[in-house]
């Protein structure tokens, strides 16, 4: 593990080892193929000296053999002089025996009863004793020794059957020494032509033994001579010649590839042969093969004239020896040099590498920040120069980019803090402090957004004029400062124009009209708008293409829609008027898609069904804001929030009163019937508990309102009734004006600017100013072709 | 409702009386006519008898000064009572007229 770690982290340790395996495959291979040359030219080599000392061993022994061959045909050829005596044979004898060191003992066979007086067989023989040297005459056969043995002599034998010389069997001399023996024997012809007498010539065979070691190639070699009867007639093992028959012993042994060796030396072939024993494997008796033996060389000639067998050995481990050795050095050769070879080159290429860990380590130190860093001085101008120099090139501009990116940082940071103050007005703008009317029992009003970016595009607002509450909730397309510019110029609207429009469809006509011109980037709202009269409960409302609020009191129900687009996409649509009564106790749940699209992490969408749910449990503006928000948010769960989240809850909590005064007035539309109205209002006003200052204002209040519907109600002199209804309860006094005329909404007007000068202000408008300052509440409906104008003063109960 | 015109002191003196409401505002327009004579001389409201004032009444007021600054007098209201000061607050007039 560590090995694998400091190659793949260090380029001279890589460099090296791929370097080392290289040079050690390609030096193996060659060495591999030279050694095999080498072991073959050393085997021919050894082959063929083996193959000469062959060669000369054979011919010594050849002759060594012809010499004695010769002398011994040489006498022969004189004997006749010598031989018809029976002493005189002696000089014959001694000059062969004298002459020729090989030669161990002369013997003449004489024919049966040669020399009558000599006995049967007569046998004169010349001994060399090997002991002291000296040459002592014999007799074998002779009168005392008449004992058969031309008939068992082989000599006698096969030189009389050949009628020419004849090498007999190697022997045992079994009478003297023990030596291993040969004889050869040449026939003596008398003048019939017939065999007279055989001389022999015996041979002691302890020269063979002599001349093949002293010839034998290696000194490992083994030697080993057979006779033609398979005799040893020399070998390693003294005990084994003339004792083991060489074929037998292969039987025995049961080794085929030894038997062949064997048969083919006795059929005097010469040659070599490759056994799989060592000479000691064929040397023992044993069947068993020895636990270690080796391949040996086997090479074998024949010496026809004496009709032997001459083989060596040479172990198949001694001509290997040279190349091993040979081999061996090669490879410590090989080992040393790549040793040598391998740490000069790391050496070498680590010194290369080194500006690289300079290079390295300044490198780190950029990294971290230091951009006054000095990259290494290289004086070389080779890749790592350029590396160096492409770093310097980097080094410098990112130091550059560094202080940019600081100047754009700074930027980007004082852009964020003022869209923090961006988001900050914008908050500022929704009303959020709750309850936001404490001192009201007929309302109870509870509203959030979260924005899903810093600024939102989600919009909620409401506010009281006139006794009724003005709300609306909207979402603009888009999200980011763009969306909440066009918020805050929507919310903006809705508070100009509600100020003296009370008809949401109206509201939300101009709200569109004003979006629509000069909408270059096409952003739209989708707003509803409603407006809730709060003495009665009446809600009317125009929805601008935005999510159906809910109605939620002892069930869920949806508010009817009509189908009209969002607010910013076309010019002049007209947007439909609804309105639907509000029992008290009913909350109005209206909410953004923020809430419905609000996705978990597997984009499952929160959906109506859960909203539905949720809101059967609360119906309470805060709990039912609060259980929504933190359903949502379980449900949510670490999913990112995909848009504005915006919900407002109003319930209407108006609480019957019972009337305990009740009065009404009729009058047609003249000026004069001012004054009638004013006794009205003085009776009211008294039997209400008023004092004489309010209701000289009620009075004012009442009459400017009544002028109103008599100078702008009914035009060009028509003529028509006005009925003023008077009714109180505990807390409030309501009139109630009813006329037939031309629609007309007394409360449409725009307030009056108080801080004018004289001569800008304008003769008009004060009659409504004056009704809006001194009444409560002033509100318009028009109902069943009349307009119904309701005016409402507190009762103060202190009085 | 009455309406009388007065020259005092060099001043012509518009004296209240009644209820100054919408129907007798025709009347009180027509009696104000005297006060268009006014080069020279400051005019003077008199509120003293003056029991209300409608928005009528008011424009009735405001056309009076706006004739008299035309003609560089002075408009000045006296005598107004609590009820008709608190109508001129409402109205922002308070502070168009000039008070004695």
């Amino acid at each position: 593990m560590n090995i694998l770690k400091l190659i793949s982290q260090s380029v001279a340790v890589r460099t090296t080892l791929s370097v080392f395996i290289l040079i050690t495959i390609l030096m193996a291979s060659m060495n591999f193929y030279e050694i095999n040359r080498v072991k073959e030219g050393v085997a021919d080599e050894m082959v063929r000296q083996a193959g000469h000392a062959m060669d000369g061993v054979v011919a010594d022994i050849d002759n060594r053999v012809a010499n004695v061959e010769t002398a011994v045909k040489t006498a022969a050829a004189f004997a006749d002089r010598d031989t018809q005596h029976k002493t005189d044979c002696y000089e014959l004898l001694y000059r062969l025996i004298t002459k020729n060191e090989d030669i161990a003992a002369v013997t003449l066979l004489y024919r049966e009863n040669f020399f009558p007086d000599m006995g049967r067989y007569y046998a004169p023989t010349v001994v060399h004793n090997p002991v002291n040297g000296e040459y002592e005459a014999d007799e074998i056969g002779g009168p005392e020794a008449d004992f058969c043995y031309l008939e068992t002599d082989s000599n006698w034998i096969y030189t009389n059957v050949l009628r020419e010389g004849y090498w007999c069997l190697p022997y045992s001399d079994s009478i003297s020494t023990k030596r291993a023996m040969v004889t050869y024997s040449v026939p003596l012809f008398d003048d019939n032509d017939s065999i007279y007498a055989v001389l022999c010539a015996d041979v002691a065979l302890d020269w063979v033994r002599d001349i093949v070691e002293e010839a034998k190639p290696y000194e490992v070699s083994r030697v080993m001579v057979i006779s033609r009867d398979s005799q040893y007639v020399c070998h390693p093992d003294p005990a084994w010649i003339q004792t083991i028959n060489a074929y037998e012993h292969a039987q025995q042994i049961q080794d085929t590839s030894f038997l062949n060796l064997v048969s083919r030396m006795l059929a005097w072939q010469k040659g070599k042969d490759t056994l799989s024993k060592d000479f000691t494997a064929i040397s023992s008796n044993s069947k068993k093969n020895p636990k270690k033996t080796e391949t040996t060389l086997f090479f074998y000639a024949p010496i026809p004239r004496i009709q032997w067998s001459v083989s060596y050995t040479l172990p198949e481990s001694f001509i290997q020896q040279g190349p091993r050795a040979i081999g061996n050095a090669m490879i410590a050769m090989l080992v040393i040099t790549l040793i040598i070879t391998s740490i000069a080159l790391f050496i070498v290429v680590r010194k290369q590498l080194r500006p690289l860990n300079d290079l390295d380590v300044a490198a780190r130190d950029i990294a971290n920040g230091d951009f006054d860093q000095e990259l290494p001085k290289i004086h070389t101008h080779d890749e790592i120069r350029r590396l160096r120099d492409s770093f310097e090139d980097m080094r410098t501009s990112l130091s550059r980019y560094i202080e940019e990116l600081q100047v754009t940082t700074a930027s980007k940071a004082s852009i964020e803090s003022e869209l923090k103050v961006a988001s900050d007005i914008q908050m500022s703008m929704l009303p959020k402090l709750f309850p936001p009317y404490p001192e009201r029992d007929d309302i109870d009003i509870f509203g959030s957004l979260t924005p899903a970016k810093a600024v939102g595009g989600d919009l909620y607002d409401f506010y009281i004029r006139d006794e009724k509450l003005f709300f609306c909730i909207g979402d603009v397309s888009g999200k980011g400062v763009p969306a909440s510019l066009v918020m805050a110029v929507t919310r903006s609207l809705f508070r100009t124009i509600s100020a003296h429009e009370a008809s949401p469809d109206r509201i939300v006509a101009v709200i569109n009209d004003t979006l629509t011109e000069g909408n270059e980037s096409n952003m739209f709202v989708t707003l509803f708008v409603g407006a809730l009269d709060l003495p009665s409960g009446r809600l009317r409302y125009s929805n601008a293409g935005h999510d159906a609020p809910l109605l939620i009191k002892d069930s869920v129900e949806m508010l009817p829609m009509d189908a009209n687009i969002p607010v910013g996409v076309m010019n002049n649509w007209k947007f439909t008027a609804q309105g639907t009564q509000i029992e008290p106790g009913t909350t109005i749940f209206l909410y953004t898609d923020g809430l419905t699209e609000a996705e978990n992490i597997n984009h499952e969408q929160f959906g109506e069904e859960r909203i539905r749910e949720v809101a059967n449990t609360a119906n309470l503006p805060t709990p039912l804001i609060k259980a929504m928000s933190s359903a949502v948010s379980d449900f949510v769960g670490e999913a990112e929030q995909s848009d504005d989240l915006t919900m407002l809850a109003i319930q209407y909590t108006k609480q019957q009163l019972a009337v305990r005064y009740s009065n009404e007035l009729s009058i047609v539309n003249d000026l004069n019937e001012v004054e009638r109205l004013a006794t009205f209002v003085e009776q009211t006003c008294e039997a209400v508990g008023f004092d004489m200052a309010t209701t000289m204002q009620l009075n004012l209040a009442l009459e400017e309102a009544v002028v109103n519907v008599i100078n702008y109600g009914y035009p060009n002199g028509t003529k028509g009734d006005i009925l003023i209804e008077a009714q109180a309860n505990d807390q409030r006094l309501k009139f109630i004006i009813t006329d037939s005329g031309v629609p007309f909404d007394p409360t449409a007007k725009e307030e009056v600017d108080t801080t004018l000068s004289a001569e800008e202000r304008p003769i008009g408008g004060l009659g409504i100013h004056l009704v809006r300052k001194i009444m409560d509440s002033i509100n318009y409906e028009r109902h069943n072709g009349h307009n119904v104008l309701t005016l409402r003063k507190k009762i103060n109960n202190k009085q | 409702m009455t309406t009388t015109i007065q020259e005092r002191d060099g001043q012509l003196v518009a004296v209240f009386e009644g209820r100054l409401d919408t129907a007798a505002a025709v009347q009180t327009e027509k009696d104000l006519q005297g006060l268009e004579a006014c080069e020279g001389k400051d005019i003077i409201l008199d509120c003293t008898s003056l029991d209300y004032i409608s928005s009528s009444g008011l424009r009735l007021f405001l056309s009076v000064l706006k004739m008299a600054k035309a003609k560089g007098s002075h408009t000045y209201i006296t005598g107004m009572n609590n009820d008709i000061r608190n109508v001129f607050t409402m109205t922002g007039f308070i502070n168009l007229f000039e008070l004695k």
